[in-house]
């Protein structure tokens, strides 16, 4: 079976010379279907610059980046905007919903661009928003919201379209320990249905709920270790 | 996505920000409101000057002294009034296709009648056929006759105005009249002109030529009227006519003017004034325009991380494109709409003291000119939008 992500020695840096930093060197990943991988590493190491070519965001300098066989760099930008509209859902550290938007209608937006009818936008929002626990707070905006239901917001959102990989850049790096476990518990429990996760954190703690743990440093990865004793919270959330 | 669901999410961010909407409509709001209404009065009035020449008649002709044009000292002054009633017969002999030709002389003085005064009226002296000629005829009593010209009879036609302000509900006829210390019987009452560009036709008296030649002192004549048989032989007539007079007089003397060609006149100038006033009217509508390219910008760069985001869930470069672009239209329409409300209103308002009339090709042009306002000035910031990069616009706080 294709991997769903197949990377293979990206480069990537940003400035130029002499002031260059380099965010990604000559890395190579594989990342099959129904995993769930966390990406470590400190603030610099190039995690977070990995995860927007990953996520079709951005472009690597060199290598080649194979989503689920097709090689990104040769797709248009319509390609591109269909890939992450389809295939990748998105979950942010600082949670990216529009201010003063319902959460209904930030859940939707990703079905607006797919072209859905509206009863079914509806439907479908509503849907991942009980989901998520959230079906009392379908017309509150995010001001009205805490981070940790924001934040579940932003991931029915991003389930909202089914697709294929999601990827989380530090979703837990805004929230309280409590909002932080409840989150993780989701995720775990999207993996257990078999989504794909990818999931970016500096925190080894939250790193140990995920199956697998790649350890990036100064844009190499410099370990790749399956966790086989996954923490298990108990579960409060019925998702 | 659905461009139904695009121009409802561009309503949804106007609504956010209500103020700064209405103050960037407001630019194609005062543009559109001015052009639709500059162009209304200009439009008006020009209706109004020619349905006032079309109830003159256009067969008319008149001759006046002075010459119009370059070099002209201009019309109706009395020193330079070289016409005299040897001009009429001349023309009346020489010049056979006339329904008639009519001499006037003309003065402004106060009537009384017992104890009442009114002021200001025109006197009028003329021969039977003016009645005919200048297509006002009495409509009680009757306009004096030839005999009564001949033998210069104190007889007076008065206007509806002298009746209602002197005479209220008495019958006027054969009553006397007091102009300038000689009593005049009323003979007659014309019909009502009603007012033209604010200035009372009724208050007018019409005595005998030979009459008011020997009251006002004088051989001369203020104008000549004279009209043709049918509309085709007056430019024709007209020629004549100056042929005839250039006999005994130089160009700078007279001017020969025909209906058509004087109202044709007046309409070009107030055709130059209105274009000009709507041209200046359509530099604020361009204005407004700026204003919208410019709140769209500072929209585009606010809204940067929004346009991030939406990338990120899928969005399409066209569909960035169009969220900006419809905003900047829904901008600019709005404010068409709303400019155009305001403007009907006011030319309804002013249409009580002046003539006014929206026509539909202002509203149209107003209007088109406003969505295309819109699109111009949009589209350069919705461009700058849908160029953003995803990951540039998402780093962006």
């Amino acid at each position: 079976m294709t991997p769903i992500i197949s990377a293979k020695n990206l480069a990537k840096s940003y400035g130029e010379p002499p002031n260059q930093t380099t965010a990604l060197n000559d890395l190579s990943l594989t990342i099959k279907k129904g995993e769930f991988t966390a990406i470590i590493g400190p603030s610099g190491s190039g995690k977070s610059t990995l995860m927007h070519i990953l996520g079709c965001l951005d472009k690597q300098d060199q290598g080649q980046y194979l989503f689920e066989g097709k090689d990104v760099s040769s797709l248009s930008e319509n390609d591109l905007a269909k890939i992450r509209n389809q295939k990748i859902g998105f979950v942010f550290q600082f949670f990216n919903l529009l201010p003063r938007t319902s959460s209904l209608k930030n859940v939707q937006m990703p079905l607006l661009y797919a072209g859905i009818d509206k009863k079914k936008r509806g439907e479908q929002a509503i849907a991942q928003l009980t989901a998520v626990g959230l079906a009392d707070k379908l017309n509150s905006t995010p001001a009205q919201l805490s981070g940790g239901q924001q934040q579940r917001v932003a991931i029915a959102r991003a389930l909202v379209n089914n697709p294929l990989v999601i990827f989380a850049d530090e979703p837990t790096g805004n929230l309280d320990t409590k909002s932080s476990s409840e989150i993780m518990e989701i995720f775990k429990k999207l993996n257990d249905r078999g989504h794909t996760i990818v999931m970016i954190t500096h925190e080894r703690d939250i790193a140990s709920h995920t199956s697998r743990i790649i350890t990036i440093r100064d844009g190499r990865i410099i370990q790749d270790e399956k966790n086989v004793k996954t923490k298990r919270t108990i579960s409060k959330l019925d998702v | 996505m659905e461009f139904f669901e695009t121009v409802n999410s561009a309503i949804e961010a106007l609504r956010i920000n209500k103020l700064r909407s209405a103050l960037t409509s407001l630019g194609i709001i005062i543009g559109v409101a001015s052009v639709i209404l500059l162009v209304s009065l200009g439009t008006g009035l020009q209706n109004y000057i020619t349905s006032e020449f079309e109830k003159l008649g256009s067969n008319v002709l008149f001759v006046i002294p002075g010459r119009i044009g370059f070099g002209g000292r201009g019309p109706g002054g009395a020193t330079v009034n070289k016409l005299s009633l040897d001009h009429v017969k001349k023309i009346e002999r020489k010049i056979d296709n006339l329904v008639g030709v009519v001499p006037t002389v003309q003065q402004f003085t106060t009537v009384k009648y017992q104890n009442k005064v009114q002021k200001d009226v025109t006197i009028v002296g003329t021969t039977e056929l003016f009645a005919e000629i200048a297509n006002l005829p009495a409509v009680k009593g009757k306009f004096f006759d030839k005999s009564q010209i001949d033998s210069g009879k104190k007889v007076a036609v008065i206007g509806q105005t002298i009746v209602d302000k002197v005479f209220g509900t008495k019958d006027p006829i054969g009553e006397k009249i007091d102009i300038k210390g000689q009593k005049y019987q009323v003979i007659g009452v014309l019909a009502a002109q009603g007012s033209t560009l604010g200035v009372d036709q009724d208050n007018n008296v019409i005595i005998p030529f030979t009459t008011a030649q020997r009251q006002f002192g004088t051989n001369q004549v203020n104008n000549i009227y004279a009209k043709a048989q049918t509309q085709a032989n007056v430019e024709e007539t007209a020629e004549k006519m100056t042929k005839v007079l250039l006999e005994d007089l130089s160009e700078d003397d007279f001017s020969v003017l025909t209906a058509k060609q004087t109202l044709s006149t007046i309409q070009g100038i107030l055709g130059v004034i209105s274009a000009t006033l709507a041209g200046i009217a359509a530099i604020s509508l361009l204005v407004g325009g700026i204003g919208i390219s410019n709140i769209m910008l500072v929209s585009v760069t606010e809204r940067t991380h929004e346009i991030g985001l939406r990338k990120a869930v899928g969005a399409r470069p066209t569909d960035i494109l169009l969220q900006f672009l419809i905003e900047a239209i829904i901008l600019s329409v709005l404010g068409g709409i709303i400019g155009l409300t305001l403007a009907s209103a006011g030319a309804l308002v002013a249409s009580r003291f002046v003539p006014a009339q929206v026509t539909p090709w202002s509203v149209v042009i107003a209007f088109g000119f406003s969505i295309l306002v819109g699109i111009i000035f949009g589209v350069a910031p919705a461009i700058r939008a849908s160029r953003l990069e995803p990951i540039v616009a998402l780093r962006h706080e």
